[in-house]
């Protein structure tokens, strides 16, 4: 609670990302809005397509353009206007201040250079290392995202990494300049589960270690539930609900989060007779509906649903936002389940 | 019968899309209106409407242009304007017969050779195009213009059996990938034929290659005729812009240029003109071209 | 070691390319070749004159044992006599191919450092007009044939009704200014024709590796443009750049050559294959496409290796 009375160190207000399609114009995020503080993990949550992965490209200036542009809203980074900042003051804060990691960790390094070669440019720029300080550094974090004998395996190529080996490499990659803000985007989707659970446990140690948030981006509520403190649950390019995990968790407010929450596979008490799922499919992007975009799927949608769009606003006595015109009722934290 | 179904499906919506997209790209439909052009012109002179004079010697020596003569008479008399449309005709003939020939061998060997990757069948066809590949062009050329005693599709042929190779290599790349997916394993699992898969439910997928490939080859053997029939070793009977370079590279010396510009500036229309309209068809057709 | 083991190994399966080469080649050219017995001969020959000619020349001998001598002369580089002028072939070829090194390497050099260098500026300037002026320029050159440039060309540089600045045509080379002068018309004519079609191909590689995932890793971790292009995308664009450059050097000896030799009185291997093809003179196009067979197996063991320095995940085996 004290925290809310802080200056975020990133807040995102009103985006709206447009991209340029053959078909017609798509709104990839429209009038988005939320704060990340520093120290703290964030997930941002939904399915493919739900605008997350942008969000996350358009923090760092990333999307790409054309097709990609930013039509409204304002990104602040520690009180800095990032939407429309001269490409080379934009440099300065890739990788340094706020650094991303990606989900494909076999094709994001680059196959031809070593991890070395390419972590200690990373180095050498933002930090102005000689190439010797650079290497010593970079090993010293290679050692500190759990890689074995990293003065040997710093002059390995990708290709003779394993998958989840190459994602502490981007890790430590990310974190070599101490950054404020790390975003992963999709971390863990391309690995295995258990190395999935051990780079997790790697990002949330090093968090507390280097004192920065998290945006974690994943379609997966598990990982969620794991690693952040809250999780901001999107469709179709808006924000549903922004909520702590706690509260999220025993009781979902909108009536899409609660239809994710319900879907996941769990062991339960009593087997069901099937696996509770979301009727209907995603609107068209191209097509979207008036009202509110999940009215069309929504048990308690009416008519008012599908006329207004309904606002992010704040949700009970908490910090906590959810769109809708018929939330499910707020359950207070320690009451529920 | 669920293949089938699907892969129809896939075909659709592949051509509206790229019907739609190329009817929306400008240049593409000024290229294509262009080539149209031709390709009129061209049927004109094959129905005998067109340039029946164009052998007649009926003016003087380089005479200039005039409204009789539109680009002036060449070194013994016969009317430049005429022979450079006659030739239209000519190169739309060789075009069209290399590349629809060499496009389809290509298209047929391409998806055996990929159906087959890591047989020796694989083996023995990538060989046959590596060593096609190798055997320098004109060399190959004159060789069979020589083996074929002179024949006029001496030349129809051997650009078709070199040409072939750059299809083939594609539709091989494109069936390896296409042999893997579901529908072609399924069409495997209830007994489709080898042959069967092959004909009637891979190679159809690459006819948007295969459409693109062949204008990308009907003007490589455009270019080529000229440069053949200049050498000597192309069009025998008849006319086309490489024969009336050749007749004007004599010509220019003496500082005479019309049969010469008449020709380079109707073929590089054409040329141009099909260029374009290859690369639309490609933005259209092709999703694996990035721009 | 592993170098030169693989090497010997690579020449090796290059062995079938060769034999491919020079058998259907042999075919074409020799079998069913022009038969020049009655060349030889004088008028009214007698049947022991075309008997003793026609196994002077191996006509009498079986097309096994003729292909296999075909192979005993590319084995050991002897190919015998020119049918025409009675020169030794060896001695035509190490006379010409320097000829032809020196007309067409300078345009070679430059039509893919040229082509490369505007691909980048294209490839940078992605979707912009810069890109769509280069791109619009490399169309318009790739449709126009080359033999109508170097005519052009030849108008324009070099005769009396241009700006005469260079021979019209010719090689007499005494110093190094000669060279430049001769080789000038010639060099503009083949950079020109090769810029569009280098130009497209390079743009395409580099806007493809563009669109890689470690590009837009690079690009997150501040990687400033410049950067991302000379050193990221170029390295990884490498490869297919070595492919064609390497595997054309062997087609632009013999056949780039060709055309441009023989309009200019170059006495090159071009002119030499193009006069042998004219003239029918078999000992000469023999040792031209067994060269030539023989060079596409060293372009192929040179990009591997070179393949091999350039990307860690190529191994020589």
């Amino acid at each position: 609670m004290a925290e809310d009375k802080k200056p975020p160190l990133l807040s995102v207000q009103n985006l709206i990302i447009e991209f340029a399609t053959e078909n017609g114009v798509v709104r990839a995020t429209d009038n988005i809005s939320f704060d990340i503080f520093a120290n703290e993990t964030v997930g941002i949550v939904g399915e493919s397509g739900c605008g997350k992965t942008v969000t996350g490209l358009s923090i760092l200036g990333l999307i790409p353009s054309p097709p990609g542009r930013i039509v409204g809203g304002s990104i602040t980074f520690m009180g800095r206007e990032l939407v429309g900042l001269p490409e080379e003051e934009m440099r300065k804060i890739r990788g340094c201040h706020i650094s991303m990691i990606f989900q494909e960790p076999m094709t994001a390094l680059n196959p031809v250079f070593s991890i070395g070669n390419q972590m200690t440019d990373v180095l050498i720029r933002h930090h102005g290392l000689t190439r010797r300080q650079a290497r010593d550094s970079a090993i010293e974090m290679l050692a500190k995202v759990g890689i074995p004998a990293p003065a040997k395996r710093i002059d390995e190529y990708p290709h003779q990494l394993s998958g989840g080996m190459r994602q502490r490499v981007m890790i430590a990659m990310a974190l070599s300049c101490d950054p404020k803000l790390l975003i992963a985007d999709e971390p863990t989707t391309a690995l295995d589960v258990t190395t999935q659970a051990q780079v997790l446990e790697q990002i949330s140690k090093l968090q507390a270690e280097f004192h920065m948030a998290v945006v974690l981006i994943t379609h997966d509520l598990g990982v969620v539930a794991e690693t952040c403190r809250r999780a901001i649950v999107m469709y179709c390019g808006r924000i549903v609900e922004n909520a702590s995990i706690e509260h999220l968790f025993a009781s979902p407010r909108h009536p899409y989060a609660k239809g994710l929450l319900d879907s996941i596979p769990q062991i339960r008490s009593q087997r069901l007779e099937e696996l509770p799922i979301i009727p209907g499919r995603v609107p068209d992007l191209l097509q979207l509906p008036p009202g509110c975009r999940f009215a069309d799927r929504c048990p308690r949608a009416d008519g008012l649903c599908s006329e207004q769009i309904p606002k992010l606003a704040p949700s009970g006595t908490h910090a906590d936002r959810v769109a809708c015109h018929h939330p499910y009722p707020a359950v207070q934290a320690g009451s529920a389940s | 019968m669920n293949t089938v179904a699907i892969t129809t499906v896939r075909r659709e919506s592949l051509w509206s899309k790229a019907f739609y997209k190329f009817s929306r790209d400008r240049t593409g439909m000024i290229s294509l209106v262009f080539v149209l052009f031709y390709m009129l012109i061209a049927f004109g002179v094959t129905l005998g409407w067109l340039a029946t004079d164009w052998s007649d010697v009926q003016g003087g020596k380089w005479e200039g242009m005039s409204t009789t003569y539109w680009f002036g008479t060449n070194m013994i008399g016969q009317d430049i304007f005429s022979r450079a449309i006659y030739s239209t005709k000519t190169a739309f003939e060789v075009g069209l017969v290399v590349a629809l020939i060499a496009t389809a061998v290509g298209a047929v060997i391409g998806a055996i050779s990929g159906f087959f990757s890591g047989t020796w069948i694989d083996e023995v066809l990538l060989w046959l195009m590596g060593v096609l590949d190798s055997i320098p062009f004109y060399l190959f050329v004159a060789a069979i213009v020589f083996a074929m005693q002179e024949s006029p599709y001496a030349m129809h042929v051997a650009m078709i059996s070199t040409f072939w190779t750059g299809s083939s290599r594609l539709v091989r790349g494109e069936v390896i990938k296409l042999r893997g997916l579901e529908y072609v394993e399924a069409a495997h699992a209830i007994g489709v034929s080898e042959l069967g898969i092959i004909f009637r439910h891979i190679l159809p997928n690459t006819t948007h290659i295969l459409l693109v490939q062949a204008t990308i080859t009907f003007v490589a053997a455009i270019k080529s005729e000229v440069i053949l029939s200049f050498l000597g070793l192309g069009v025998k009977d008849g006319m086309s812009w490489g024969l009336m370079i050749a007749e004007s590279s004599q010509e220019v010396m003496a500082g005479f240029f019309n049969n010469f510009l008449a020709a380079s500036v109707l073929m590089f229309g054409l040329v141009m003109a099909f260029n374009m309209f290859s690369d639309a068809l490609q933005d259209a057709l092709d999703p694996r071209k990035v721009s | 070691m592993e170098i030169l083991q693989y090497s010997i190994r690579k020449l090796f399966s290059g062995i079938p390319l060769i034999l491919g080469v020079t058998l259907i080649s042999f075919v074409l050219m020799v079998y069913f070749g022009p038969d020049k017995t009655y060349e030889l001969l004088g008028k009214n020959p007698t049947p022991e004159e075309i008997a003793e000619v026609r196994s002077q020349l191996g006509y009498d001998q079986p097309f096994v044992v003729r292909y296999v001598d075909y192979l005993r002369e590319l084995a050991t580089l002897d190919f015998g006599n020119s049918d025409s002028t009675g020169e030794r072939v060896d001695a035509l070829l190490a006379r010409t191919i320097p000829v032809s090194l020196a007309l067409t390497a300078p345009g070679f050099v430059l039509g893919n450092a040229l082509g490369i260098l505007l691909a980048l500026f294209a490839a940078y300037y992605r979707s912009t007009w810069v890109d769509k002026t280069i791109m619009a320029s490399a169309v318009i050159g790739m449709s126009i044939s080359f033999l109508i440039v170097i005519i052009a060309f030849q108008i324009i540089f070099a005769s009396s009704y241009g700006l005469g600045w260079f021979p019209v045509r010719g090689w007499s080379i005494g110093s190094i200014g000669d060279y430049f002068s001769y080789v000038a018309v010639p060099t503009m004519a083949t950079v020109f024709v090769a810029l569009g079609y280098n130009t497209r191909f390079y743009r395409s590689v580099l806007v493809e590796e563009m669109t890689r995932d470690h590009v837009r890793t690079a690009k997150a971790f501040g990687v400033p443009p410049s950067k991302l292009f000379y050193k990221n995308i170029l390295k990884n664009s490498l490869i297919p750049i070595i492919t064609r450059i390497v595997f054309s050097i062997p087609l632009v000896i013999i056949s780039g050559s060709l055309l441009i030799e023989s309009y200019f009185g170059i006495p090159g291997v071009g002119k030499i294959t193009y006069d042998a093809i004219i003239s029918g003179d078999q000992p000469v196009l023999k040792a031209v496409v067994g060269l030539t067979a023989i060079l596409f197996v060293l372009a192929q063991l040179l990009t591997d290796i070179m393949y091999r320095a350039v990307d860690p995940r190529i191994t020589l085996k």
